[in-house]
């Protein structure tokens, strides 16, 4: 399902979240970036039919979000985990999920429940579906939030800000079940963790102070930082020049990495830059210099 | 999926949900006790029916002793569920779900009523089965039945229209206090103290309805006060008008929010 966003912007009373996006998505796993504030959510929440574009173009599938029939035409097609997903206590997921999915249109008993029942497996909730979710995890409702996603076999999933609070392995776990789903789909996945990205999207785009200002393959996003990450270690004071990505302290000092164009100290090294050094060295760009 | 379908599915779960609250059942377990055990120093309104009388009578006594304090539990008990969805987080969600939300307020309004009645329903159901070993007539349940479709059922769907959608303004526990504050100057305050609508075709204890079953007037039906056109003569076609004004009267705060959120959705 593709996705073609031109000039949209969005405000809220006097808050402007969206400043005139501009955005094409071409189906498979992509990412979403941004610090807090940056619109990313609002994006999402306007993708997902549930706030209506202000102004601009948004196009997905071909349907218009402008107006209300593409809005209800895109959510027929579409599978979203909200930040911020909560659930009914009382239910189980196994009824949670029969719920949305009766709400997504899935009338046939037997199908609906085969699905409820594959999709419980998938995520690895079958040994608990009746179990009420008042004492699940986070972990675990986070399995019920994508469960409940995929009800219908959506071609759009779009999943904002999913790993947030999840353990190491859980947020692997999840990264692994999203990435293995972008093959028949298009997944838009939203997140302040760089890393989520590095290991599943090949293409995104990067969000900040409600604009676009950068779309593109993963690999050129770390290439920002090409020639402008270096490492050093001292015991004096952390380097001034540049960004600080990183702060290890080891035997003889403290190891610094260090997104700077210039050589932060004559003996700071040159490495090669990860995701997060290019994402760094982006907003680095992006971020207004401080009024003096 | 057709609007109908998603209003079922919604009032299916809405149903499932409340009726699974233990507090409801257990509010209006002891209310419903209380004010059995209780009717006897209550006035000779609210005593057993004297031994011998017609089921309708019968019946129809212990459906407006309920009516008398059990819509305050009715108001109490559905004042969370259209807020609910907000704190319980799952309103985005189902704001990203095909069904428009006329749809939902109609299933949760539906699910959320019925649920909501079962309870009184069992109480009511419960004296019928009591009277009908006391008395050995077997049409205590079918007027019980009618009793508490005809007083108990609409002052449900009076209340229940007001307790989803106040709060929505006023905050849940803020409805709740002026709720009880309501319902005793709406129902139980007499004109004559201070302008209330109390014994009127608007008023969802139900008097007109008891006032009919019983062929005499009780709980004030048609005392003079403000608006006398809303205080005709106890009849049966002045009940039927209240039962009426009562429903349609629930549904105008619906309907209000229905269009509202739909112009929201729209936007």
């Amino acid at each position: 399902m593709d996705i073609a966003i031109t000039g949209l912007r969005r405000s809220f009373g006097r808050v402007t979240a969206l400043r005139g996006v501009d955005l094409t998505v071409r189906g498979g796993m992509f990412g979403l970036l941004g610090g807090n504030g940056a619109g990313k959510t609002t994006l999402m929440r306007i993708m997902a039919g549930v706030v209506a574009p202000g102004s601009g173009q948004v196009r997905v599938g071909g349907y218009d979000m402008t107006t209300r029939s593409g809005r209800r035409d895109v959510q027929r097609r579409l599978g979203y985990v909200p930040q911020d997903l909560g659930f009914y206590p009382d239910l189980s997921p196994r009824e949670f999920l029969d719920y949305v999915a009766l709400l997504k249109g899935l009338d046939d008993v037997t199908a609906r429940r085969r699905q409820v029942g594959e999709l419980l497996d998938m995520v690895g909730l079958a040994d608990v579906a009746g179990r009420r979710m008042k004492g699940f995890s986070g972990g675990m409702r986070r399995r019920v939030g994508i469960a409940q996603a995929l009800l219908g076999d959506p071609a759009l999933l779009i999943v904002d800000e999913p790993t947030a609070g999840l353990d190491p392995q859980e947020r692997i776990r999840f990264r692994t079940l999203l990435a293995g789903l972008a093959g028949q789909r298009t997944v838009l996945l939203s997140t302040h963790i760089v890393e989520d990205i590095a290991q599943t999207c090949h293409d995104t785009a990067v969000l900040a102070a409600g604009r676009v200002v950068y779309t593109g393959s993963v690999t050129d996003l770390t290439r920002t930082a090409e020639g402008a990450t270096w490492q050093m270690t001292t015991t004096g004071a952390p380097p001034t020049d540049g960004v600080v990505v990183s702060a290890v302290t080891r035997e003889g000092g403290t190891q610094y990495r260090v997104i700077s164009q210039a050589r932060p100290s004559p003996d700071a090294t040159s490495v090669a830059p990860t995701l997060e050094d290019g994402y760094v060295a982006l907003m680095r760009r992006h971020t207004p210099a401080p009024a003096v | 999926m057709t609007g109908v379908r998603a209003t079922l599915a919604v009032c299916r779960y809405e149903f499932r949900m409340q009726i699974r609250r233990r507090s409801l059942w257990i509010t209006i377990a002891l209310v419903a006790g209380a004010l059995a055990a209780g009717r006897f120093g209550m006035g000779p309104r609210y005593a057993p029916a004297p031994p011998g009388a017609p089921a309708r009578e019968v019946m129809t006594r212990w459906a407006f002793l309920f009516s008398v304090i059990l819509p305050i539990a009715f108001g109490m008990a559905l004042a969370d569920r259209l807020l609910r969805d907000r704190r319980l987080r799952t309103a985005e969600l189902l704001a990203s779900l095909p069904p428009g939300p006329a749809g939902r307020l109609t299933g949760t309004f539906l699910g959320g009523v019925a649920a909501t009645g079962a309870p009184a329903l069992a109480a009511m159901l419960v004296a019928a089965g009591y009277e009908t070993v006391r008395r050995g007539d077997l049409t205590m349940i079918p007027w019980g039945l009618a009793a508490f479709a005809a007083v108990l059922a609409p002052a449900l769907v009076f209340v229940a229209g007001y307790a989803l959608v106040c709060p929505l303004v006023l905050t849940a526990p803020l409805f709740r206090v002026l709720f009880v504050g309501y319902w005793f100057w709406g129902n139980v305050l007499l004109p004559a103290t201070l302008p209330t609508l109390t014994g009127s075709l608007l008023s969802p204890i139900g008097s007109y309805a008891a006032s009919w079953l019983l062929g005499t007037p009780v709980l004030y039906a048609g005392i003079p006060g403000p608006l006398p056109v809303l205080r005709p003569e106890p009849t049966g076609s002045a009940a039927a008008a209240s039962i009426a004004l009562l429903v349609v009267a629930g549904l105008v705060p619906l309907l209000a929010v229905g269009l509202l959120r739909g112009r929201r959705r729209t936007a």
